[in-house]
């Protein structure tokens, strides 16, 4: 099948962003409407295709479209050809809905600001590079979305770059999904390689030909690729700073889409990952890691947006696992990763509409009892939270349920020991985010005279009562009838696998629950008292590890940048050998020894005759050897 | 007594034309008012080389066709490798163009009170003009020549003017005129070698044109030694040119002291010219006889990038650095040369065109970074310089991500495709070594990216100019050249690939 | 050895005794071009080697091309050489240290490596091997030959040459022309005014000419005045400038010889 239709979803943005950064000033007053309405278009054009594609068996749904014949050197062909599957389709929904109502939501949210048009251009250079992303049909062609929504996510963190800190943040990000990139490019020359194609379907044709070596390298560099662009253990640390960019940006990019690139990029792949088991265990392990390290940095958190970084990083840990776990994990890290993108945004944009009403407060100590005086947001905030710690019915039960239940019915002893890390971030998740309810909206309140908290107008709580009927709702729309499951199954290749069931999924269910209500009691029981507002210093020294986000960048500082600046120390000291040695040496230093090659550049133009002259007789010995 | 000799002037048009304009520029010179001399020998210029290229755009197709009683072989390659230098001619000579970058009098003593008021009355060094088009007209020659007589006096008439513009910067002219003469007196040097091998290519095959030579090649009977000699010293005069290693060593101190429009002419059109008289050399005459100069080539190739590639990193001054990278793309550029195959070639022409439009720009942009004493080439003080002119040091960020090869630049097409060729011709030992260096020069192209925009202001004083119109048009026009040819470069592609094949 | 290289090329015998005279020589003077430390003794002995070159060339049966190399380089640029010696100062002698460490000790090594090779190279290349066509060649007249190919095969590369120079010439006066601006330079009569109107008529009757008459009467000798000191002004002031200039009482006579007889100076 053959689509006409799909370069629009990303030319449509791709082109606004443009032509409002090529007008300027000139469509200050109206480039924020254009760009919104842009991104309803392209979700108009999703959700018919969306419509097209349920229209069709199961097996015929997935649609390509070929734009331009992209490279072909040699033998090596690259077309830029776009791919709806089901999988597509379901990030092309969420990025386009979700976009859409972050876009109406910062109309209101950056109405103040003067370059909110930029803003704007940049969320819809965003929108086109993640579809790009998402629906490229070869390796190359996500490298370029991949890079694209990099470079979105660096403009948009560093939105603000007034403020050097920020500014740093945007690099720090940028650093970090460069490392990542080194991944994603080595994955991709190294598919090449093996197989001779970079394309998605060529590669799963050729898979089964190709050594298990060469599939696990593929597979941990596409995890490097992951960890850098998802946020996941140890290229982790950006994330946490992001938090500098416009609260919408970081709904938008910093939890519900950019940062689950790694999620799509793993099950895009999963026939490499299939084939791959070490690879496979490793996705689990960063899995693993990552969510216990993002739920236990979110208890310590008193900023609110880093709190819900933490969280995101954990509950992509939640997604990276699943992803991990194999056929029947793929459908189950999608699902979380849309209701999470329901859940997760909605917070943020919660979070953001308590930052309008407190002028930009973002110390959750200094918040308190805000619940009476904006009852909408802390409403939809409160559905958000009821999802994220997997309360029934509400959305993130369904499916982070799935993903404990299957880690725990994995092969082996292994099986226990990622279960029961995903069943403790449940509990710690329970705790940190009933605290980061009962510091903002329950209690006394602890703000400043200034502040004169109020709730938002309609064009921000609009969106944010949409994503909460989301949160409550998506969840079991999703799951019923194992629907989203049959649905991805083209895709992943799943097929029914009856397990040996080590849990039955009902003691799963209560574990988990018990989980919850334990996080929660403790947090009631911690922070039902009056919260001191500034943070207790007093602490032991677990919480002073986690408030220096579990020593993420003292680690880095340690393992990444010293060595780095010894390496650049040791360049700098043998350039400045090199330069003031030869001006030094000038005039002694023996010309045509092997001293290296560097000296031979003395500046005399005798010295270069001779150099060349060498090479004449280097050249000539060379024949008269050959010619003996 | 003979006949007449047919010249079949259509085909040498753009050489012609060149000539003529620059001839002409030379009576402006001495006819022209001073003050009006600048203006209208840039439009003289300007139109000359464009009307040239409408010429070759006229003799696009009619292919394989010799002129000059043989003397110039116009085939599908010339007319590439034509419009690759009169392109990349036009956009230079719009940052030539603007003369402030030239001394006001060449004659006058650096430091000098002549000096001084030839500064302060503004007087020109309008000669540029008519001696870059002479260049071209050389460079033009350089790869249709079809035997080693016009090969010499083109590799000459190319060389000569660029020895001079080398000596003509406006600021720091002392090492300016210390890298014109280092030029000349090496590429004299050179030239020596060329002619001694040309002498001995005539002994071997008693014949100077390319394809009596060939023919003396396939018969396999004259004598190799005289061959072997012959090559080797035609061969280090073109590599001379290209700035290969051994041979590179003038290439940082001239490009260093050049006027800095005048080195990213030299680097990008020289290198077109030079590899196109290489290519022609080694795929028409010697292509049968390359168990006599793959491997040697292969060794230079390989020292070429590493060589260039590894000085690099310790370069603090801009130009210098773009001069050691550009050794080393002259290394992987040879990988393309000794492929020996059609993919090599084609892959070699587009190289040459994505790096000339790059290396333009490139040079162009630095041309704009300066303070009150001219250019700053020192890397240290373009810390800093993104948080200044954004738009420039993003610009200049581009070309130099074009240099490592990143994607969605012309370069990462250019490398991959010389790569792949290289790689079909089995040739692994070349395309890895080309793969490490290139790793290792993205290490120093990058680290100037971090320095313009992670480094801490220093409080310089270095500005960005606005250039002037034309600058900017040559500089945005290279930037959107090294985007297109990076992300949809199937075009030129095919373009290059239905014309790359040589004729005999 | 002698006799292998004698049968070389059929070197016919008249032809041989001129070679091995005159290529030694001819050696020699390159060498010595280097060696010696006067440019004017450098640029006599260049003008050897291109003379015997161009005697080459004619018993080479090349004889256009001889008679141009004493034409033109000879005669000409030679020429050319030696006037610049004269302007700049014939004694001048060029610093010949080497300041780089082990430079020239290399470039020997080097030149005798590189030499050695082609002519081992060359040797085995030759040696047994029959040279034809230069009676072909010069069968129309070696004069007539070379210009029906001048003017018709190789027609375009030699019109192509005139762009070199063109360019060597515009290069010469974009390095050494000075445009003087028009008020700078003072017409014949001002000039004259200054010298016979100034304020004194020291130099009405223009400058002492440089040198010490019998001894030494180089430009960068000052001329001794009456009383035996050097005449500043009898030098040009670039040379001054330079330090070139030489102690011209190392000229002058150290005593009067006794001429009292036929002078009768008492």
């Amino acid at each position: 099948m053959t689509s006409n239709n799909l370069v629009y979803l990303i030319a449509l943005p791709l082109f606004s962003s443009g032509f409002l950064m090529m007008l300027g000033r000139r469509a200050d007053k109206w480039g924020h409407i254009f760009a919104t309405l842009i991104s309803a278009s392209a979700f108009g054009i999703g959700a018919f295709e969306f419509l097209q594609m349920l229209a069709r068996p199961s097996e015929s749904r997935a649609v390509t479209q070929k734009l331009f014949s992209w490279i072909s050197v040699g033998t090596f062909q690259v077309d830029a050809s776009l791919l709806l599957d089901q999988l597509s389709i379901s990030f092309v929904l969420l990025i386009t809905g979700v976009g859409t109502l972050i876009h109406i939501y910062s109309i209101a949210y950056m109405s103040h600001d003067l370059d909110r048009r930029r803003f704007f251009a940049f969320l819809n250079f965003f929108i086109a590079a993640m579809l790009l992303l998402v629906l490229g049909d070869s390796y190359l062609n996500l490298y370029v979305g991949w890079e694209g929504v990099g470079l979105a996510s660096y403009l948009l963190i560093g939105f603000w770059n007034q403020k050097p800190e920020y500014a740093t943040a945007a690099k720090k990000a940028f650093i970090a999904n460069r490392v990542g990139d080194v991944g994603l490019s080595l994955a991709i020359m190294i598919a090449f390689a093996t197989f001779g194609t970079v394309s998605f379907a060529g590669v799963e044709e050729k898979v089964s030909g190709a050594s298990t070596a060469a599939l696990t390298g593929i597979g941990l560099m596409l995890l490097l690729a992951a960890t850098g662009k998802s946020a996941q253990f140890p290229l982790q640390s950006w994330l946490g700073d992001a938090m500098a960019g416009p609260t919408p940006v970081s709904a938008l990019i910093h939890a519900a889409t950019m940062v689950t690139a790694g999620v799509y990029l793993i099950t895009r792949s999963n026939f490499i990952f299939d084939n791959a088991p070490t690879a496979q265990l490793c996705v689990v392990i960063i899995g693993a890691i990552t969510l216990m390290f993002g739920a236990l940095i979110g208890t310590a958190k008193d900023d609110i947006k880093k709190a819900l970084a933490a969280s995101t990083m954990s509950q992509i840990g939640y997604m990276i696992l699943a992803t991990g776990l194999g056929p029947v994990g793929y459908a189950f890290a999608i699902m979380h990763l849309l209701t999470h993108g329901f859940f997760k945004a909605g917070m943020f944009l919660g979070a953001g509409s308590v930052m309008h009403g407190m002028d930009d407060e973002v110390n959750m100590r200094k918040y308190g009892g805000l619940g009476k005086l904006m009852p909408i947001t802390a409403i939809t905030f409160g559905l958000g939270y009821l999802a994220i710690i997997g309360v029934p019915p509400f959305a993130g039960f369904y499916s982070k349920d799935k993903i404990i239940e299957t880690a725990f019915n994995s092969e082996g002893i292994k099986g226990l020991f990622i279960g029961g890390a995903a069943l403790l971030g449940a509990l710690v998740t329970a705790f940190y985010m009933t605290r980061v309810i009962i510091l903002t909206f329950t209690g006394a309140k602890r703000w400043d005279e200034k502040a004169h908290p109020h709730e938002s107008p309609f064009l921000m709580w609009g969106p944010m009562a949409i994503l909460a009927i989301g949160s409550v709702a998506s969840g079991f729309l999703l799951s019923s009838g194992n629907r989203f499951v049959s649905w991805l199954a083209p895709v992943v290749n799943s097929h029914e696998v009856e397990h040996a069931e080590r849990f039955q999924p009902v003691v799963v269910t209560t574990m988990a629950l018990v989980a919850v209500l334990i996080g929660v009691a403790i947090a009631i029981a911690k922070y039902r008292s009056d919260v001191p507002r500034v943070a207790p210093t007093n602490v032991n020294i677990f919480t002073k590890i986690a408030r220096r986000d579990l020593l993420q960048d003292d680690f880095n500082e340690a393992v990444l940048m010293r060595p780095g600046q010894a390496l650049t120390n040791f360049l700098v000291a043998t350039d400045e050998r090199a330069i003031d040695g030869a001006v030094r040496t000038v005039g002694a230093v023996v010309i045509g020894s092997s001293k290296g090659i560097r000296k031979t550049q003395n500046g005399f133009v005798r010295s270069y005759a001779l150099l060349i002259l060498f090479g004449a007789f280097a050249l000539l010995a060379t024949i008269w050897v050959v010619t003996l | 007594m003979s006949d007449t000799p047919v010249l079949q002037y259509s085909f040498l048009a753009p050489i012609l034309i060149v000539l003529g304009g620059a001839v002409i520029g030379v009576l402006l010179e001495a006819f022209a008012a001073a003050k009006r001399r600048a203006v209208l020998q840039l439009t003289l210029t300007l139109g000359t080389l464009f009307i040239a290229f409408l010429s070759l755009l006229r003799i696009r197709n009619l292919t394989s066709a010799k002129a000059a009683m043989g003397s110039v072989m116009i085939d599908g390659p010339t007319i590439l490798m034509q419009g690759t230098i009169l392109l990349i001619a036009f956009f230079a000579v719009m940052i030539i163009g603007d003369v402030d970058n030239f001394t006001a009098q060449a004659s006058a003593v650096p430091g000098s009170d002549e000096e001084k008021s030839a500064l302060q009355a503004g007087r020109q060094q309008t000669e540029i003009f008519p001696l870059t088009l002479f260049a071209v007209a050389g460079m033009l020659l350089f790869p249709a020549a079809n035997d080693l007589v016009t090969l010499f006096v083109a590799l000459e008439v190319l060389s000569l003017p660029l020895y001079l513009m080398a000596g003509l910067s406006r600021h720091r002219r002392l090492f300016s005129q210390e890298a014109a003469l280092k030029y000349f007196l090496l590429g004299a040097y050179a030239s020596a070698f060329f002619l001694f091998g040309a002498a001995f290519l005539y002994g071997f095959s008693y014949s100077v044109t390319l394809s009596g030579i060939h023919a003396a090649v396939i018969g396999g009977t004259a004598n190799n030694i005289f061959l072997l000699i012959g090559l080797t010293f035609i061969s280090l005069g073109l590599l001379f040119k290209v700035g290969a290693v051994p041979f590179h060593a003038w290439t940082p101190d001239v490009y260093q002291g050049a006027p800095t429009p005048i080195t990213g002419f030299m680097a990008a059109a020289t290198k077109v010219a030079a590899f196109g008289a290489m290519l022609r050399i080694y795929y028409v005459t010697f292509a049968e006889a390359n168990w006599n100069w793959r491997p040697i080539l292969t060794v230079i190739a390989i020292a070429t990038m590493l060589v260039g590639s590894i000085v690099a990193i310790t370069q603090r001054d801009i130009k210098r650095m773009l001069a050691y990278s550009s050794i080393a793309h002259a290394g992987f550029l040879f990988t393309g040369v000794i492929a020996l195959n059609k993919a090599g070639l084609a892959a070699t022409l587009f190289y040459l065109l994505a790096y000339g439009f790059a290396t333009i720009g490139a040079f162009g942009v630095i041309t704009l970074v300066r303070d009150s004493s001219g250019e700053i080439t020192d890397l240290n003080r373009w810390a800093g310089l993104g948080r200044r002119s954004p738009k420039i040091a993003a610009l200049f960020s581009f070309f130099l991500f074009a240099f490592a090869g990143i994607p969605l630049t012309s370069g990462f097409i250019g490398k991959f495709a010389i790569f792949t060729a290289a790689y079909e011709s089995g040739n692994i030992g070349v395309v890895v070594v080309g793969v490490l260096s290139s790793a290792i020069a993205a290490f120093f192209y990058i680290r100037v990216i971090v320095m313009m925009y992670f480094a801490d202001d220093n409080g310089d004083s270095l500005t960005v100019v606005i250039p002037s119109p034309l600058t900017s048009i040559a500089i945005w026009v290279s930037g959107g050249v090294t985007l297109v040819l990076g992300v949809y470069p199937t075009p030129v592609l095919n373009a290059i690939n239905t014309l790359a094949t040589f004729i005999r | 050895m002698i006799r292998l290289s004698l049968e070389i090329g059929q070197t016919q015998k008249p032809e041989a005794i001129l070679f091995y005279i005159l290529a030694p020589l001819s050696v020699l003077a390159a060498l010595g071009m280097l060696i010696v430390r006067k440019a004017v003794h450098s640029a006599l002995l260049l003008a050897w080697v291109m003379i015997t070159l161009a005697i080459f060339y004619i018993a080479l049966d090349a004889a256009f091309l001889g008679i141009v190399q004493i034409v033109v380089y000879t005669g000409a640029v030679m020429m050319l050489f030696l006037f610049i010696l004269m302007l700049v100062g014939v004694d001048a002698p060029d610093s010949l240290t080497e300041n780089i460490k082990g430079h020239r000790a290399t470039a020997i090594v080097a030149a005798l490596g590189f030499g050695g090779l082609l002519i081992s190279l060359i040797g085995r290349a030759t040696l047994n091997h029959v040279s034809v066509g230069l009676a072909m060649a010069n069968e129309p007249g070696n004069v007539q030959g070379l210009a029906s190919l001048i003017f018709t095969q190789y027609v375009f590369p030699f019109e192509v040459i005139s762009a070199l120079l063109i360019t060597a010439a515009l290069g010469a006066m974009v390095l050494a022309h000075s445009q003087k601006s028009a008020g700078a330079r003072l017409s014949q009569r001002a000039l004259s005014s200054v010298r016979f109107r100034g304020d004194s008529l020291a130099n009405a009757a223009g400058l002492p000419s440089s040198g010490v008459f019998a001894r030494h009467n180089a430009v960068d000798v000052p001329a001794l005045l009456p009383d035996g000191t050097p005449a500043k002004n009898s030098i040009s002031g670039v040379l001054t400038a330079r330090g070139d200039v030489q102690d011209s009482t190392q000229y002058a006579l150290g005593s009067l010889p006794k001429v009292d007889d036929e002078s009768g100076d008492k």
